[in-house]
């Protein structure tokens, strides 16, 4: 290396330190720590005492622990398959050129930038089930159908469903992505398929959807992630009632850390969390070789 | 090209000291002339006029004692309080004070997180004599004295008594006296059947427009844990650090809750739940009169005034009645507190403003501007007599009852309240029988509680 790169090469770490601390403070030291706290008895207050793997055989004896893991496992099945179809069908009907398309993309995205605790606290009110904008507007239906709205956050069979359904409200994101993918889709592969006569539904699923399948893989694997780490909603609204029906496995992993100032079972939860995230995800990967197609390849 | 990058650079840089230079400042939160003064960070959880209370208090402290004694009390108020408190003591650098809450006392006095207090209230003729025994004995863990009382409560029946006399004929015919509360437990289940009125829709659905009396939406930990007290029974035997959920008492408690959607309808209690708001507004069932009673504690008398003043003389308080013959006065008694926690700078400083609250005067007007008792055992007239809830007297006698009971004195007692809760939950939606799900819970709280001791042991073998 000579004299000007190694100078180039400390003024790009130079510049790149507030982040190089920052990530070596707050992200790496804690992973770390967070290891060495899943093997220990912590409390906060007393210094870690070393206790090999208790808390992870502990938490294979943990009723909760498997509860909670159900519960976001429900959670997931619902929500992740949910949110992705709907996007993408949001997405292919935002990608039509219609008069005003740009306001339907604004409706369709907004809601996404509605902070969490605001949208959890208005989405309560949605669904009381006395009072509840969405019981008043299915009154007319359920009218007809002899039966009174359901109670949506406060019986447990129904909670999780309703929580799924307020996730889908918040799509926007997602569809952003997917209309950045559709509008990549070459013009000349739907020529091509019109003229060998292909419908609109065969262009959608011979050409379309092949040729935008990394980014419905992206979105899969993004949604993964974020659906095992849900927290903020339960914890506004249901407080993970009833019954533990929405006590999600990070709601759980937070009481155990903050409630019970079980420092080192929690950790050993965020490991176990981890670990899942990274099979579901390597799950992705695996099967990705058989149904997403990559232009460059 | 060079030279331009590094102009913008410097003056990017320039421009950034300038601002951390001569930029806007707060404004200085100690007054100048007391800025040698020792300073008292205290935190505490209280909002809006619960604030204003204890910002009086603190103001009168400064201009006081403070004054004197060149100590200076910076008041900030917080949400998640605890939580904060425990993360900045584990940090090493704690508020002096902390306004917490009772169940805290035993969760971290057990872990060490909290300065002992005897010596201090000893030093300052802080006795026992000068509390009723369920605060002061709420205030202690294993011999340590770890806080004292701030504003505490005890909690008793309100009733509306126009409603009573509404419906005085129907009582009557019931064999019930309207001018009189409920005493037993079956008696309350009888005013309730008498006073629940429902509306059948077209489809023959059954909608509760009010209700007699309904165990409290489960969201309140309290409420679960302390209700087998009106059945003479405990959920943790503190001698022998055994739960206790599986005692006839509090199986019948449970049936006594799962009774109520037996009896009026899942749907419908989950509906009348749902339509209700928090319990300070003005959606609260019993201030709303969709509610005839009600357990509470004497801090209603004020959300009532605010909320619906037209119903000012329309209710009136009795202690809760109780299922267990010749067992009265019953009843529980949370507190707020002020505790120290452990890597205070100035704690002598700390408990002189602890110990100005602890005196009759101040504690009396902090107590009346929060609408509740005092936990102190001399209250004077002026406190009965001018106190915003008319019946503070009932609260005061339940207070100092005998049968007045205080937090479960448990070091997992918020995972035992999250347990119940559940319990209660899944047992008003009729979805869990009582008699199993205490049992499992029973046991997974034991074992909890066991683990909880055996970490505490080895922590002091590593200790020593």
């Amino acid at each position: 290396m000579t004299r000007g790169e190694t100078r180039n090469l400390l003024k790009g770490l130079a510049f790149l330190s507030p982040w190089l601390v920052g990530f070596a403070v707050f992200m790496l030291l804690p992973i770390v720590l967070s290891m060495y706290y899943s093997l220990s008895d912590y409390n906060l207050l007393q210094p870690p005492a070393y206790i090999g793997a208790a808390n992870y055989r502990a938490l294979m004896h943990d009723g909760i622990f498997w509860k909670s893991l159900r519960v976001t496992m429900l959670y997931a099945a619902i929500s992740l398959p949910a949110g992705l179809f709907i996007s993408l069908g949001v997405a292919v009907l935002l990608n039509v050129s219609v008069r005003g398309q740009s306001i339907f993309r604004t409706i369709i995205f907004v809601p996404s930038l509605v902070p969490t605790i605001a949208a959890a606290i208005l989405w309560k009110w949605m669904f009381n089930q006395r009072l509840g904008l969405i019981n008043r507007a299915l009154a007319p239906l359920l009218e007809l159908l002899h039966k009174s709205g359901p109670p949506w956050l406060d019986q447990s069979s129904w909670v999780i469903p309703s929580l799924a359904l307020m996730s889908i409200w918040s799509v926007g994101n997602t569809v952003i992505i997917y209309l950045a993918g559709l509008q990549d889709v070459p013009r000349e592969l739907y020529e091509a398929a019109e003229l060998d006569g292909a419908g609109k539904t065969q262009q959608l699923w011979h050409v379309t959807i092949p040729m935008i399948s990394p980014v419905i893989f992206f979105n899969l694997v993004m949604a993964i992630i974020g659906i095992l780490q849900v927290f903020d909603t339960p914890f506004m609204m249901t407080r993970g009632g009833p019954n533990r029906a929405s006590y999600f496995y990070t709601y759980y992993l937070y009481d155990n850390a903050f409630t019970s100032l079980k420092m080192g079972y929690a950790s050993a939860m965020a490991w176990i969390q981890l670990l899942l995230v990274l099979a579901l995800t390597g799950i992705a990967f695996w099967s990705s070789k058989k149904w997403v197609y990559y232009q460059s390849k | 090209m060079k030279i331009i990058s590094r102009i913008i650079l410097t003056l990017l840089l320039g421009g950034a000291l300038c601002v951390l230079v001569f930029g806007p400042r707060p404004e200085p939160a100690i007054p100048a002339e007391r800025a040698h003064d020792v300073v008292i960070h205290y935190w505490e959880k209280w909002l809006g006029p619960e604030y204003d209370a204890i910002q009086q208090i603190v103001n009168d402290f400064n201009n006081s004692v403070g004054r004197e004694k060149y100590i200076y009390v910076e008041l900030m108020s917080m949400s998640d309080i605890d939580q904060k408190t425990l993360v900045a003591t584990a940090g090493g650098v704690p508020p002096d004070v902390a306004g917490l809450w009772d169940p805290m006392v035993v969760q971290l006095g057990s872990l060490g997180a909290l300065e002992p207090l005897e010596d201090l209230a000893k030093a300052h003729g802080i006795t026992a004599a000068d509390y009723k025994p369920v605060y002061w004995n709420g205030s202690h863990w294993a011999g340590h004295l770890y806080a004292l009382p701030s504003t505490p409560a005890a909690v008793a029946l309100f009733y509306n008594t126009r409603i009573f006399h509404e419906n005085a004929a129907k009582l009557r015919a019931a064999g019930l006296d309207p001018d009189r509360p409920p005493q037993t437990i079956d008696e309350l289940d009888r005013y309730s059947d008498v006073l629940t009125t429902f509306v059948t829709d077209a489809h023959g659905n059954r909608h509760v427009t009010r209700v007699g009396y309904l165990p409290m939406p489960p969201e309140w930990d309290w409420y679960v844990t302390s209700m087998p007290l009106w059945f003479g029974a405990e959920e943790w035997n503190v001698k022998s650090r055994q739960f206790t959920l599986t005692d006839p008492g509090v199986i019948r408690t449970f049936d006594w809750m799962e009774s109520f959607p037996r009896k009026l309808g899942v749907a419908a209690v989950s509906e009348f739940f749902t339509s209700q708001g928090g319990f300070d507004t003005a959606q609260n069932s019993f201030m709303r009169g969709t509610q005839v009673m009600e357990l509470q504690g004497p801090w209603m008398a004020l959300y009532i005034h605010h909320n619906n003043p037209s119903m000012d003389h329309d209710w009136a308080v009795a202690p809760f009645p109780t299922a267990v013959p010749g067992l009265k006065d019953v009843t529980y008694c949370p507190f707020d507190t002020l505790m120290i926690p452990r890597g205070c700078k100035h704690i002598p400083e700390a408990f002189e403003f602890i110990a100005y609250v602890q005196q009759q005067a101040v504690m009396e007007k902090l107590c009346m501007l929060h609408c509740k008792g005092s936990p102190l055992s001399k209250v004077s007239s002026n406190f009965l007599h001018h106190h915003p809830n008319p019946y503070i007297g009932v609260f005061e006698m339940l207070a100092s009852s005998p049968n007045a009971h205080m937090t479960m004195q448990c070091p997992i007692a918020q995972e035992a309240g999250a347990e119940l809760t559940a319990i209660v939950q899944g047992v008003l939606a009729l979805e869990v029988d009582p008699v199993p799900a205490l049992e499992r819970a029973q046991v997974r709280l034991q074992a909890r509680y066991d683990e909880f001791e055996t970490a505490l042991k080895r922590r002091m073998r590593v200790k020593n």
